[in-house]
């Protein structure tokens, strides 16, 4: 009967186990067992799938974070000299 | 003759003469002068690795490392594009070894961050245990989430938000979310297990998400 209620626990998991199912996703396969389990969950929960977009969009930012309206910080004309310098050296050695 | 073979050689003089500073490129294709990269890409190089150590001083030591490393393994280029994406390709190997170092002077694993604390989000026992709290569960993002991607305050956000996660966690998430770095070449390169790396990204992207809800969906 233990396989039994392995293979129901994994068939139905709760929110928390949800999340964490969703997140694994991302960066490894599923087992087949897990992969319907999530299904089963997601079409009955809400939160759970507004989770799952709303990881799948941090990963689309995360990608986006390059183009460019990211910081303002630019290089400081102090370090930018120092490296400079730093080089010339490397440079004349 | 000589008084007419030297005039030519005169004449053909001042051309490559003049040409000379343009001439260097093409003999070297591109590859432009080492004291004028940090003018051409020290800029980009220094964003690209803020971005990833969140520390001013540690991203100027990331980008000299990178420039010095490159003058060691000098190179010609087809071009520009080449030249800085060359340069990136070595910055990206800094950072790694910034990451490695991070891990060895902190754990791995942060226990403050891993304690639970999206726990009290979810009910404690009972039938419903391990379910959302209703009220607490996830809001949903205004329709079109990715209209917040053009708006400045919008990163502040983001990079706010993405701060505040722990060295090591904030590490892995970059590497993975955004450069797409495989995970087992995550664990490889930073000596951690694959697991151990799952649950991080868990706890990166609950953290995360819950900061952006809280401090911009939630707002808006």
């Amino acid at each position: 009967m233990n396989w039994l209620a392995k293979i129901f626990r994994a068939l139905s998991p709760n929110c928390k186990e949800a999340i964490r199912l969703q997140s694994d996703a991302l960066d490894r396969p599923l087992s087949r067992m897990q992969r319907i389990g999530l299904r089963i969950h997601l079409a009955l929960c809400v939160w759970c799938s507004r989770y799952g977009k709303q990881i799948k969009f941090l990963r689309a930012a995360a990608r986006h974070c390059d183009d460019g309206h990211e910081t303002k910080q630019i290089l400081p004309p102090e370090a930018r000299d120092r490296i400079k310098r730093r080089l010339q050296a490397e440079i004349d050695k | 003759m000589n008084s007419q073979t030297f005039p030519v050689r005169d004449d053909n003089h001042p051309t490559p003469n003049q040409a000379l500073p343009e001439d260097n490129s093409p003999a070297t294709p591109g590859l432009s002068d080492p004291e004028k990269w940090v003018d051409l890409h020290g800029e980009y190089l220094f964003k690209y690795a803020l971005m990833r150590l969140r520390d001013p001083a540690k991203a100027e030591d990331a980008v000299q490392e990178t420039f010095l490393a490159a003058l060691k393994g000098g190179k010609t280029f087809a071009g520009r594009s080449a030249e800085k994406s060359w340069l990136v390709g070595i910055l990206k190997n800094k950072i790694f070894d910034h990451y490695r170092k991070a891990s060895r002077e902190t754990s791995f694993t942060d226990l403050d961050f891993y304690a639970d604390e999206e726990s009290d989000r979810f009910v404690a026992d009972g039938l419903g245990k391990g379910g959302w709290i209703h009220e607490l569960g996830p809001i949903e993002w205004s329709s079109n989430p990715g209209v917040g991607l053009d708006n400045e305050v919008f990163w502040k956000t983001f990079h706010d938000c993405a701060g505040k996660l722990p060295k090591n966690v904030s590490a892995v998430f970059c590497l993975r979310e955004m450069d797409d770095v495989d995970s087992k070449e995550i664990c490889a390169k930073l000596d951690i297990s694959e697991s151990n790396l799952w649950v991080m990204l868990h706890r990166a992207r609950m953290a995360l998400r819950r900061c952006l809800e809280t401090n911009w969906f939630g707002k808006q």
